[in-house]
């Protein structure tokens, strides 16, 4: 993995001039939305290529340890065999980019994953998932034991109290903490987007996330009633953009919550080219938080190839009245 | 009939040139006659590849055409306001059977416009035409209107000033440019198809702006409308002088606007948008990017990470990669530096997106822009620099601020003359906001109500221009000629003509030159009195004065107008004896009838000062959520060569329509009877209106029409004279575009023609009062 984003000073100044204008990040999400996606093999090519940044997620209050082993054997092997096979990629590795489950479970999750000969991160959530209102010294004794138990990525999740109140200082001390609790661990700072009110707090609470060392931020829990929106998602990737023309440091970014289709993921790659380019473009800088996901990409992988492989390319022609024209062609030719 | 078979014909002649449209004109049969003359061939899309061509009218065309227009007009204005907001109803299902049709073809003429835009349109205009009698009255419309674009407008300007026309009842012929000819002939098929009467919509095309012209100069015209680029807006105003036709222009097309960039701004969004707009490949302005000086480097690293990896941009021909190169090679001579994705091409018609940094106001490259993907980059330190800056150019179309700041937002979007402020935002349009070009940027207001006068005349009044041929005049002697020489008769001082004072600059003074003119009696039986002999200078001098005050009195509080005007109205009751005198010995009016007029021009005094804060804007309903603004403003320093009718009750009917609007006013007499108005500067002197905000200067007409045709501050004139006059004016205003209204007047029978001064229907008010103001709307997007 590329070098861990080390945090640097917290910039209150920097902070405080951050404005976002709602309607217009509005107007530039909608654009970003009407804008074509791939097509035939090349859509092939990067739902693959979602595959690969999907932090598999389960997160439930009935997790128990068969479907987690379920659930890990399924983010070795994402996509059918035979499928892979067909198009010649059965041997190129993909696999989603980690699973992500509760603390109590990680242990189960490293042991299935070992198991089966795989060197899969297993991601764990933290710090009082989700709504973080646990004392920070359990949140802290949370992180600890969850890196203990063998998970090399931590989740955690902001205090929004913190970050509602403009208490940006305190915010950026417990991130420090956590940061420092994960070790060796990647940290994703969870942002609880649908909790924070507006876009300019958004941005301001991620580049705090930032300064105080994390190495993802994340968009929500899942758990709030908003979840990954494109607007969110520009607001936060320009403060990674902004974090990175500052720092020179490249943040990942990871939406979560409410990513269900084929079609919406390969929007949110649409988005990141647009905003970030194509660095980012890569399971250390990207991921897409989902459950639900994998399902629909592995059928539209297998519907792509069907059709890619029985029906050729056939134009769509548009059928529109033309008969003014028609008419006057006619009659000057006559 | 499918797109599909449209190919089956067409697709063996890509290559090939072939005729698919000729030129219609929809006849009284309801039939479509379709008339082939001689060809003309043009180039609509790529080069290499015609998408159709379209036929050139010829002068029987034209005359066929006005005809059916005139009968289109009777067809049309007879119906319901009801029956014609149907027609415009209806139009909208029609298009929501061909809207893909019609968008379709647009893209391919590069023309774009959709067809929900074109839907927007049609409901706005068609509640407008359901309302025009309850809301608008005793407004009528004009007759026959030629709606005229340049090759390179949309059409969505074009219907911008199309369906106003149609909703207020009249019948339209359309002259498209190139790009705009087959959609607009489309949309007149369709306009037919529901329910429009034969002749009410016409299009004539050609390959050319002389077609214009010829049209204009059919009798059956009665006003001329112009959207697009200036030199060919300035081309149709030269060549229609003198056809007493009225023309207005609004040159959407080629301004420079600027787009700024506060530190309050959220930056990102700011350059995101202006790379989206300034970078396009069909550009109908050109922006300049000003950036608040703290936050320029921050702007500039993101301008620099956004655009890489942009594309080279497609330019119209290898002209325009020649004039780009020259002024790129001028700007990194004068020290430009610049930024661009990618390297430039050796050769060919494209070029990449570029960032000119280190521009100024003076550079070349801002002061013409070049015809290609290229952004010059200014910096200004303050707030009002940055208003100064966004000021600078001598376009006033529109302007894009970005600022978070409310109270920023507010004052920029009051102080910058423009037409349009796009706050937070950029190219937002819609029928709803009226939209007055300033400065260079149009004679018209179009879109809202206000838009809808264009194409209205009042009940009351006649057509103020009568049709005629343009004399062949030569325009540099036009007012040139010298007055006769005075040799003053001083045999008896105690009857000696009186010498009347001049009003410049809130002083009573001598003319510069230090001539006078003799004032006849009624009778032409002696001398009356000498009044000064105005000229250039005194013109110069006054227009001075006037707009170091003008804007003073435009920001005092509508009630401080208000004041100043009633103790105007007092004080021409004190000194009510003097004024009634003058206009006793000037007209030969019987003293009752000449205090009668100066009663009635003290209630129109009074009337003005109530006015005062009743000409407002307000909130636009735009489909959009946000908040739209209008603004009425006063047009600056108006020009007014005064009638001869009413001398009195006509000047203080036209000063006040000016100065209670905010604007400051040069007033010229008439020159048959100038006294009236040169005894009411002593009631000016001791009001307390600023010095200069109200001149009066006398002196032959012609001679003052040319000083203040020739001045470039003067925004508008009000002119009453002579044919010759009135072609000249049409003629010469043209740099800076100058609004004109324009009444041609007989020399000898001044009295019976024209308007009736001494009405006083709120209508003939309103109409003053619109001619005196220009529209400014305001579009702020919020939740």
């Amino acid at each position: 993995m590329a070098a861990r984003n080390p945090g640097m000073k917290l910039d209150l100044e920097w902070v405080s001039k951050v404005r976002v204008n709602t309607q217009a990040v509005l107007k530039r999400a909608q654009h970003i939305q009407g804008q074509k996606i791939p097509k035939k093999q090349w859509q092939a090519a990067w739902l693959l290529k979602a595959v690969t940044c999907i932090d598999l997620t389960t997160l439930a209050g009935d997790d128990t340890p068969s479907n987690i082993h379920r659930l890990c054997l399924k983010a070795v092997q994402p996509i059918r065999y035979d499928l892979l096979k067909k198009m010649d990629m059965h041997n190129k590795g993909v696999t989603t980019a980690a699973v992500c489950v509760y603390p109590s479970r990680v242990g189960e999750a490293v042991i299935t994953l070992k198991a089966a000969n795989s060197s899969l991160p297993v991601a764990s959530v933290a710090t009082g998932f989700p709504a973080g209102q646990t004392p920070l010294e359990t949140r802290l004794q949370e992180v600890r034991m969850a890196v203990a138990h063998g998970a090399s990525e931590i989740d955690i999740v902001i205090n929004r109290k913190l970050a509602l109140a403009g208490q940006w200082e305190a915010m950026y001390d417990e991130i420090h903490q956590f940061r420092e609790a994960c070790g060796d661990a990647h940290m994703k700072t969870i942002l609880a987007i649908g909790e924070l009110g507006t876009f300019t707090n958004i941005y301001k609470a991620s580049l705090v996330a930032m300064m105080a060392g994390s190495d993802f931020i994340k968009t929500s829990t899942g758990k709030e009633v908003v979840n990954a929106t494109y607007p969110v998602a520009i607001v936060m990737v320009r403060a990674i953009r902004d974090y990175y023309l500052f720092t020179g440091q490249k943040v990942g970014f990871k939406p979560a919550g409410g990513i269900r289709t084929a079609q919406e993921s390969l929007l949110w790659f649409t988005l990141i080219k647009e905003e970030l380019g194509n660095d980012w473009l890569c399971p250390h800088l990207f991921r897409l938080g989902a459950s639900s996901l994998l399902a629909d990409i592995e059928r539209q992988v297998g519907f792509q190839h069907i059709q890619y492989i029985s029906i050729p390319y056939f134009p769509a022609y548009k059928y529109v009245s033309f008969n003014f024209f028609f008419f006057f062609y006619r009659s000057t030719i006559m | 009939m499918t797109l599909e078979l449209y190919h089956n014909i067409l697709g063996p002649y890509l290559n090939a040139r072939y005729i698919l449209y000729v030129n219609v004109i929809a006849q009284p049969s309801d039939y479509l006659k379709t008339l082939t003359t001689f060809m003309f061939f043009h180039s609509f899309w790529s080069p290499g590849v015609d998408v159709c061509s379209t036929v050139c009218a010829v002068e029987d065309d034209i005359s066929q055409c006005a005809s059916s227009a005139l009968n289109g007009f009777k067809a049309w204005s007879v119906l319901s306001c009801y029956q014609r907001a149907k027609v415009l109803l209806r139009l909208v299902s029609v298009l929501g059977q061909h809207g893909q049709c019609v968008s379709e073809l647009c893209e391919l003429c590069g023309a774009s416009c959709s067809s929900s835009t074109l839907i927007r349109q049609l409901q706005y205009y068609s509640s407008w035409a359901q309302l025009r009698d309850t809301l608008i009255t005793n407004w009528t419309p004009l007759g026959v209107v030629a709606v005229v674009v340049s090759d390179d407008c949309s059409l969505y300007s074009l219907m911008l000033k199309v369906l106003p026309a149609l909703a207020m009842g009249n019948s339209v012929i359309i002259v498209p440019g190139l790009n705009t000819a087959p959609p607009a002939l489309l949309l007149a098929q369709l306009f037919i198809g529901a329910g429009l009467p034969a002749g009410a919509l016409n299009v004539l095309t050609g390959s050319d702006m002389s077609l214009c012209a010829k049209v204009a100069q059919n009798p059956n015209i009665s006003h001329v409308t112009y959207s697009g680029n200036k030199q060919d807006g300035v081309m149709l105003c030269k060549a229609t002088a003198g056809m007493g036709v009225p023309l207005s222009v609004s040159p959407c097309i080629g301004a420079t606007c600027p787009f700024i960039i506060f530190e309050s701004a959220d930056i990102d969004s700011a350059v995101d948008e202006v790379i989206e707009t300034a970078f396009k490949k069909k550009r109908e302005v050109h922006w300049v990017l000003c950036v608040q000086e703290s936050i320029v480097d921050s702007v500039v690293t993101r301008l620099k990470l956004r655009m890489a990896g942009m594309k080279c941009v497609a330019l119209r021909s290898d002209g325009d990669r020649v004039l780009v190169d020259a002024a790129i090679q001028e700007a990194q001579q004068q020290g430009a530096t610049l930024i661009q994705p990618c390297s430039v091409p050796p050769s060919g018609a494209q070029y990449p997106p570029t960032v000119l940094c280190g521009a100024a106001p003076s550079s070349p490259f801002v002061v013409c822009p070049a015809p290609g993907p290229l952004l010059p980059l200014m910096t200004f330190r303050t707030h009002t620099e940055g208003v100064t800056i966004g000021n600078h150019t001598p376009h006033g179309q529109a302007a894009s601020i970005w600022t978070e700041d409310l109270t920023l937002a507010l004052e920029t979007a009051r102080s910058l003359s423009v037409g349009s402020v796009w706050v937070n935002s950029h190219s937002v349009s819609d029928p709803c906001m009226p939209v007055s070009g300033h400065k260079d940027s149009g004679t018209c207001t179009d879109g809202g109500q206000e838009g809808l006068y264009q194409f209205l005349r009042l009940r009351s009044s006649p057509p103020p221009l009568p049709r005629s041929s343009p004399v062949s005049m030569d325009y540099s002697n036009f007012g040139t000629a010298a007055c006769p020489a005075i040799i003053p008769d001083d045999s008896d001082p105690a009857s000696a003509p009186k010498p009347y004072p001049q009003f410049v600059g809130g002083k009573a003074c001598k003319s510069v030159s230090g001539c006078s003119l003799a004032v006849q009696s009624p009778g032409g039986s002696g001398v009356l009195a000498y009044c000064p002999d105005g000229g250039k200078k005194d013109v110069r001098n006054a227009v001075e004065a006037a707009i170091k005050v003008q804007p003073g009195w435009m920001k005092k509080s509508p009630s401080a107008r208000a004041q100043s005007l009633y103790s105007l109205a007092k004080g021409l009751e004190a000194k009510r004896r003097d004024i009634a005198a003058s206009i006793n010995v000037q007209t030969g009016l019987s003293m009752d009838e000449a205090e009668k007029e100066v009663e009635l021009g003290i209630a129109r005094l009074s009337d003005w000062a109530a006015y005062c804060d009743k000409v407002q804007g307000g909130a636009l309903p735009m489909p959009q959520s946000g908040s739209a603004l209008s603004f009425p403003e006063a047009l600056g320093v108006l020009g007014v060569v005064l009638p001869d009718k009413n001398p009195l009750l006509s000047m203080v009917t036209l000063l006040g329509a000016a100065i209670a609007t905010g604007n400051a006013v040069v007033m010229v007499p008439c020159q048959k009877y100038p006294l009236p108005a040169l005894a009411f500067i002593q009631v000016l002197q001791s009001s307390d209106l600023p010095a200069g905000l109200v001149n009066i200067i006398s002196g032959g007409r012609d001679q003052m029409t040319v000083a203040l045709a020739n001045h470039s501050v003067i925004k508008a004139i009000w002119y009453w004279g002579s044919a010759e006059g009135c072609q000249y004016l049409q003629h010469t205003c043209t740099s800076p575009l100058k609004t004109l209204r324009l009444f041609c007047q007989k020399d000898e029978e001044g009295k019976d023609e024209g308007k009736d001064w001494t009405q006083s229907h709120p209508s003939f008010m309103e109409e003053m009062w619109r001619n005196a103001v220009q529209w400014k709307s305001v579009w702020i997007p919020t939740a």
